[in-house]
């Protein structure tokens, strides 16, 4: 029954809260259930004892009754205070052990192409149990929902027990409407959470406009263009699409009231006429009719609220998202291979790599090559590498073969969508190659594994990453995988000349860059620039022997980077580098510059060799230099950004549009 | 939401006088009757009927049981009968009465909302939202309409939920005047319940930080974005490990501040429960001495029951009332700032049609809200009609600032900028923009449609294809449009589920966008081509020199290009040369060569990069 399938999956997840709490809980919620029956019972002894006794000497006997009545209500309170930080604290448990391991999932997962694919952010954003609206549960919620409906269902056993008492029939009469009455309730909660939600997209669209009115960005060209007024009143327009068809619903949930009066009304005036009447006819004594009437109507309460089958059916949507990520990221990666057979490409972990050694490594295969000593500074090959995003045909790097010598101050050159930051991510593994290999000193580096690989080589990406975290941690999670080293901490600061920015700030190494965190502070984009290059800088003092810089001075003025770039020079004698440049002012004083073009080396050589041969990179600097001279920009940006993400925006989104 | 209270929390609060949440609770009250008087009418009658429903309850169910024990066959089934319906109807009445969502969200969001939104438009100038007190209150106000009308809602509620206590107490009054002594017992657990909802309360917010912190790191380890340098720098179980700390400190804090809440909560209802058992107690002794009935226990039973669900009613929505407070506030500052601002402005003079003289900065120093630092120091300069102006500097000497000034965005601190000889501050701000266009730097990227991102340059011709088709020519987009699946239709911005541009591509649809006004006396180009391709960049730079020197003919209109690279402004009428808000040199390339300068310095620097030899 793929229902009990289904709530069986709910109730696995409070494993997480663990079995003391969970037995708490179930204690807590049970007593909340059995409440309304218990105190009908025990009104019904009190009641009994009155009406039994002669008045003399009845307050005596009431003493028992009365106490189990406050025993009774007692226990009650205590359940219900009590349950609030016990669910809490079991959601906290399962939703957090939850996030975790779909963070961990996530970021295991050594290459980041099926990370980067639309449906898995999708399905991360369904799994996350962050909800962002009333519509959204998070695992916890439904697991503990599930328990309390659960509970709610012996209460309601219990209740009809109660019933029972006086006439089987009472139970039938009360029970089947009850049912009945939430299972309509469920369905309308369920059509105004599927309006609200259907609505999401014009939200989106009346926030983002929201934001726009008060952005420095929006902003000033929503005034300077006089477009105030207008912006307002889109989204207002935005607002009525995403809410009128929610209030539509509303409005003609007038019939459903009706409804839901006649279903209490009808049977309980029934059941309540017939117990008085039957009991004024000798057919039960007024304890017996006290108990029913008292719990006659708790029935309709017993089965919960619309709001926990709602969480139920919400939570699972996460918790089926959640799986099938897993089931993403723990497969074989699914690059469309042009003959399997020359492809040795394919997830180390499906099948025997080809390679030399023969060894079939795991993605988290820790094996070092003895060709390969992780203190020394690689020679890295590029080997015939080919490679096109999954479920394209145009290959971004195309039969690529490139040389990274020891010690080496390469630059790599090219035309937007020529490849370049596709080839860095193959390098870092983090694509893997649909054919050809990557070596370092012989050993393929998919052998030596991504981990042991990655710790040898450090990359300065152009979005690098802002944590919300101290400097320190900044800088030191620039090489996370070896324990924090304070003295390359500061080694790495002088060498970025992160000091100005370090003695600036409220508390040095130890204030969080972010001005949400306490006593935190905003960095600009240049002292940011600073701390991402003294991260850098970390990972080249605690043993990356391959730095790769992506940019890393586009939005830096001439100036800075020329500062810049003789530090990183500075550090050739423990590692070697491979700069991406636009500026080819800067790019000239590599030791040897590569021109990457349509997936290829196309020419390789110091700068005065290459101007010396005439071809296309002596072509660009001509025009660089000669635009400099008639006063234009001084990068060679032919054209328009065409690289891995864009291409998933353009693919994923166009296919949504279209 | 989370965001939001970590912002409330953050934020220095201030106190209003009671006049004026009344006024804004009358103004709050009127909007909801405009919009849907029947329904504020039913809301109100919905509450009367709920507060009589539940006495009814408890009365029909002891005049029950009372005529089953006299034997009264007719009279049990009459109160049976009521008692059902009126059980019925509260049922079918509660939600809305605790909720009143029609209520909160129509007048909210149609009405509430947009008279805020109006507001922070209305703000001229862009330092408000460049300080950060403004903003962060802007942002509160902004997301606040619900709640506020939410809390409206509840401070009514909580009206009627005091009524049905007293209503309540006076049932059980009728029993015995004694039992009016639970009143007394019943103020223990709604004091009680106050104390450990300001605990959870307090916890929240002390809270919110760390709460921040792991939903920021978990988007790292999730995102595509950061998993790039995470992976390479092995740096993920850390992020992982600080995510999953995060989370349970701020899990631990709240749980103890609901543990401590649950604990007065108890605290108080056994007080309350002590004093009701005793309070049967008196009921049994009297129907012991034949004063009393059975019926009267069965409604105080009944009355018990509902106790618990009205005090926590009102402690609920009190709770909810003293926290909107929160909301509340911002929106009282904001409304003042605005207002301040809105006195402070004296524009009244029309835009000239043509510039004769040209724009004169006269002794300007500027400096941005709480740095005290002077971003323009002492600049005067003369801006001749018809002229190509060219702004260099290095980064932060200050030429962007000088642009914002030209459209308004800020007031100078001392001198004055005029326009054909009227200070800018006179001439009224939209007539004067009008006459204005410019591509910023930092320009906006709009979550609507490519044409729409264009059109909106000037508004008069957004839905005119013709000339919206002209300034995505005259800017070199069309390759940009060529790209998009549902050309002039596709929706821009990841946010919405559109299309994301890159920075280049966004950057031709700004220079787009301010092509659309047709003879602009001013024209500002902020660091145009900063992420330009070189061939569209020069045909757009020679493009808009022509052009600039064609209308500025015509109209003495004035173009002024801001650049960091010296080299892209050398065919410029004038450069001025800024440095640490100083104009340190202004003239022609030639001239400023000639001169030596600091011009000439950093011109070199660069040209030495493309020299023959190397550097």
């Amino acid at each position: 029954m793929p229902v009990l399938a289904r709530r069986v999956r709910l109730l696995r997840a409070l494993g997480a809260a663990r079995p003391l709490l969970t037995a708490a809980l179930c204690a807590v919620f049970l007593l909340n259930a059995l409440i309304p029956a218990a105190s009908a019972v025990t009104t019904a002894i009190l009641v009994s004892r009155i009406s039994g006794h002669a008045h003399s000497g009845l307050l005596g006997s009431a003493v028992l009754p009365l106490l189990l009545f406050g025993a009774v209500m007692v226990a009650g309170h205590a359940a219900e205070a009590a349950s609030t930080p016990l669910d809490v604290l079991a959601r906290a448990r399962i939703d957090g052990a939850h996030r975790a391991e779909l963070a961990r999932l996530a970021s295991a997962d050594p290459t980041i192409d099926r990370l980067e694919r639309p449906r898995v952010q999708q399905l991360i954003r369904i799994a996350r149990a962050d909800p962002q609206n009333w519509t959204e549960h998070t695992p916890g919620e439904g697991a503990l929902g599930q328990l309390h409906w659960t509970a709610g269902l012996i209460g309601a056993a219990a209740s009809c027990a109660v019933l029972a008492r006086y006439a089987w029939w009472l139970v039938p009469l009360l029970l089947i409407p009850a049912a009945l009455n939430r299972y309509f309730g469920n369905r309308i909660g369920g059509r105004f959470s599927d309006a609200w939600r259907a609505g999401i997209p014009y939200g989106m669209h009346g926030t983002a406009w929201e934001e726009a009115l008060t952005s420095t960005a929006e902003g000033k060209d929503i005034r300077l263009f006089g477009i105030e007024e207008w912006s307002v009143a889109k989204i207002q327009r935005h607002i009525r699409e995403m809410l009128e068809p929610v209030w539509e619903l509303g409005s003609r949930g007038r019939r459903a009231n009706l409804r839901r009066f006649l279903l209490i009304a009808g049977p309980l005036v029934l059941a309540y006429a017939a117990v008085a009447d039957g009991t004024v006819h000798g057919h039960a004594t007024v304890a017996v009719e006290t108990a029913v009437l008292a719990s006659g109507w708790s029935l309709y309460q017993a089965f919960g609220s619309s709001e926990d089958m709602h969480r139920m059916t919400a939570a699972l949507e996460s918790l089926d998202a959640f799986d099938q990520v897993a089931a993403v990221l723990r497969s074989a990666p699914d690059h469309p291979a042009d003959d399997p057979a020359d492809d040795p490409a394919d997830d180390p972990a499906d099948k025997p790599a080809d390679n030399s050694a023969g060894t079939p490594p795991g993605p988290d295969s820790r094996t070092h090559a003895p060709a390969s000593s992780p203190d020394a500074v690689p020679l890295v090959r590029f080997e015939d590498v080919c490679f096109a995003y999954p479920g394209t045909t145009r290959q971004v790097t195309d039969h690529l073969d490139l040389e990274i010598r020891p010690h080496e101050l390469l630059a790599v050159v090219g035309l937007n969508g020529a490849g370049k930051s596709t080839m860095i991510k193959l390098l870092a593994g983090l694509y893997t190659p649909t054919a050809g290999r990557i070596t370092a000193d012989g050993v393929d580096i998919r052998e030596l594994g991504p981990p042991a690989w990655r710790d040898r080589m450090s990359v300065v990406f152009q979005d690098f990453v802002r944590y919300h975290l101290t400097v320190a941690q900044n800088v030191a999670l620039g090489h996370g995988s070896v324990p924090l080293d304070r003295a390359a901490l500061s080694a790495a600061a002088d060498d970025a000349g992160l000091g100005d920015v370090l003695d600036r700030l409220p508390d040095g190494w130890e204030t969080p860059l972010s001005r949400t965190r306490t006593g935190g502070a905003d960095l600009s984009g240049g002292q940011w620039q600073q701390v991402v290059l003294a991260r850098a800088l970390y990972a080249v003092r605690t043993g990356a022997r391959l730095l790769v810089l992506d940019e890393p001075t586009a939005h830096l003025d001439v100036r800075t980077e020329f500062e810049v770039f003789n530090r990183l020079a500075a550090r050739r004698g423990e590692t070697s580098v491979v700069l991406i440049s636009h500026r080819l002012s800067t790019v000239r004083q590599a030791d040897r510059i590569v021109l990457l073009e349509n997936g290829r080396i196309a020419e390789s050589g110091s700068h005065d060799e290459l101007i010396a041969a005439g071809g296309a990179y002596a072509e660009m600097f001509a025009i660089q230099a000669e635009r400099f001279q008639h006063g234009y920009d001084d990068r060679a940006d032919f054209d328009d950004e065409y690289d891995g993400a864009e291409y998933h925006d353009l693919t994923g989104e166009a296919a949504a549009h279209g | 939401m989370a965001d939001n209270a970590a912002l409330i929390a953050a934020t220095e609060r201030t106190r209003y006088p009671l006049r004026r949440y009344a006024a804004l609770w009358r103004e709050l009250f009127g909007l909801a009757w405009r919009r849907m008087p029947r329904e504020v009418v039913i809301y109100f009658a919905a509450n009367v009927l709920v507060l009589a429903v539940v006495a009814g309850t408890a009365l029909a169910l002891r005049w029950t049981v009372d005529a089953t024990i006299h034997g009264r066959a007719g009279s049990a089934v009459l109160g049976a009968v009521v008692a059902a319906l009126a059980y019925a109807v509260n049922v079918v009445l509660l939600d809305m009465v605790l909720f009143p969502v029609p209520l909160i969200e129509q007048p909210g969001m149609l009405d509430l909302h947009p008279r805020t939104l109006s507001d922070l438009a209305a703000m001229e100038t862009l330092d408000h939202l460049e300080r950060s007190d403004v903003l962060d209150r802007v942002t509160i106000v902004r997301n606040s309409a619900w709640l506020i009308m939410a809390g409206f809602w509840a401070s009514i509620g909580v009206v009627f939920a005091v009524a049905q206590l007293v209503v309540t107490l006076v049932l059980l009054g009728t029993v015995s005047p004694w039992l009016l002594f639970l009143l007394v017992f019943a103020a223990v657990p709604l004091w009680c319940d106050r104390r450990g909802s300001a605990a959870v309360s307090k916890a929240e917010l002390d809270t919110a930080e760390t709460f921040r912190l792991q939903r920021h790191l978990f988007e790292l380890s999730t995102k595509p974005a950061a998993a790039k340098e995470i992976r390479v720098a092995g740096s993920g179980p850390e992020i992982v490990r600080l995510q999953n700390q995060a989370w349970q400190e701020t899990m631990n804090g709240r749980v103890r501040a609901l543990a401590v809440g649950a604990a007065w909560k108890f605290a108080g209802w056994l007080v309350f429960s002590i004093g009701f058992v005793g309070g049967l107690a008196l009921v049994v002794e009297r129907a012991a001495h034949g004063t009393g009935s059975v019926g009267d226990l069965v409604l105080a039973v009944t009355v018990a029951a509902n106790l618990r669900n009205t005090l926590h009613g009102v402690v609920v929505r009190a709770t909810g009332v003293a926290q909107v407070r929160r909301y509340i506030e911002p929106l009282f500052w904001m409304r003042d700032h605005l207002a301040e601002d809105r006195a402070r402005r004296a524009g009244t003079r029309p835009a000239p049609q043509v510039l004769s003289d040209g724009i004169t900065f006269d002794g300007v120093d500027y400096a941005y809200p709480g740095t005290g630092r002077l971003a323009l120091d002492g600049v005067s300069v003369h801006l001749p009609a018809g002229s190509v102006v060219a702004v260099v500097g290095e980064y932060g000497s200050g030429k962007t600032t000088l642009v914002k000034l030209l459209a308004k965005f800020y007031r100078p601190d001392a001198g004055r900028v005029t326009v054909d000889g009227t200070d800018l501050g006179e001439l009224e701000t939209r007539a004067w923009r009008s006459r204005i266009s410019a591509a910023f730097q930092d320009f906006g990227r709009f979550a609507t449609t490519f044409a729409e991102n264009v059109g909106l340059g000037d508004l008069a011709h957004l839905d005119d294809g013709e000339r919206v088709a002209a300034a995505v020519r005259e800017a070199d987009a069309d390759r940009v449009l060529r790209r998009l699946p549902q050309g002039y239709d596709t929706l821009l911005g990841r946010d919405i589920g559109g299309l994301e541009l890159s920075e280049g591509q966004w950057q031709k649809v700004a220079l787009a966008r301010a092509s659309m006004r047709s003879e602009p006396l001013l024209f500002v180009l902020d660091e145009p081509t900063a992420s330009l391709d070189a061939p569209s960049e020069q045909e757009i730079f020679q493009r808009h020199m022509a052009r600039a020197r064609e209308v500025g003919a015509r109209t003495g209109a004035i173009t002024v290009i801001v650049s960091h690279r010296f080299s892209t402004v050398t065919g410029a009428d004038r450069i001025l040369v800024l440095d640490k808000g100083k104009l340190v040199e202004s003239g022609p390339h030639d001239e400023l060569m000639a001169l030596g300068g600091r011009y000439a310095d950093l011109y070199g620097i660069q040209a030495a990069a493309y020299s023959a030899t190397a550097p």
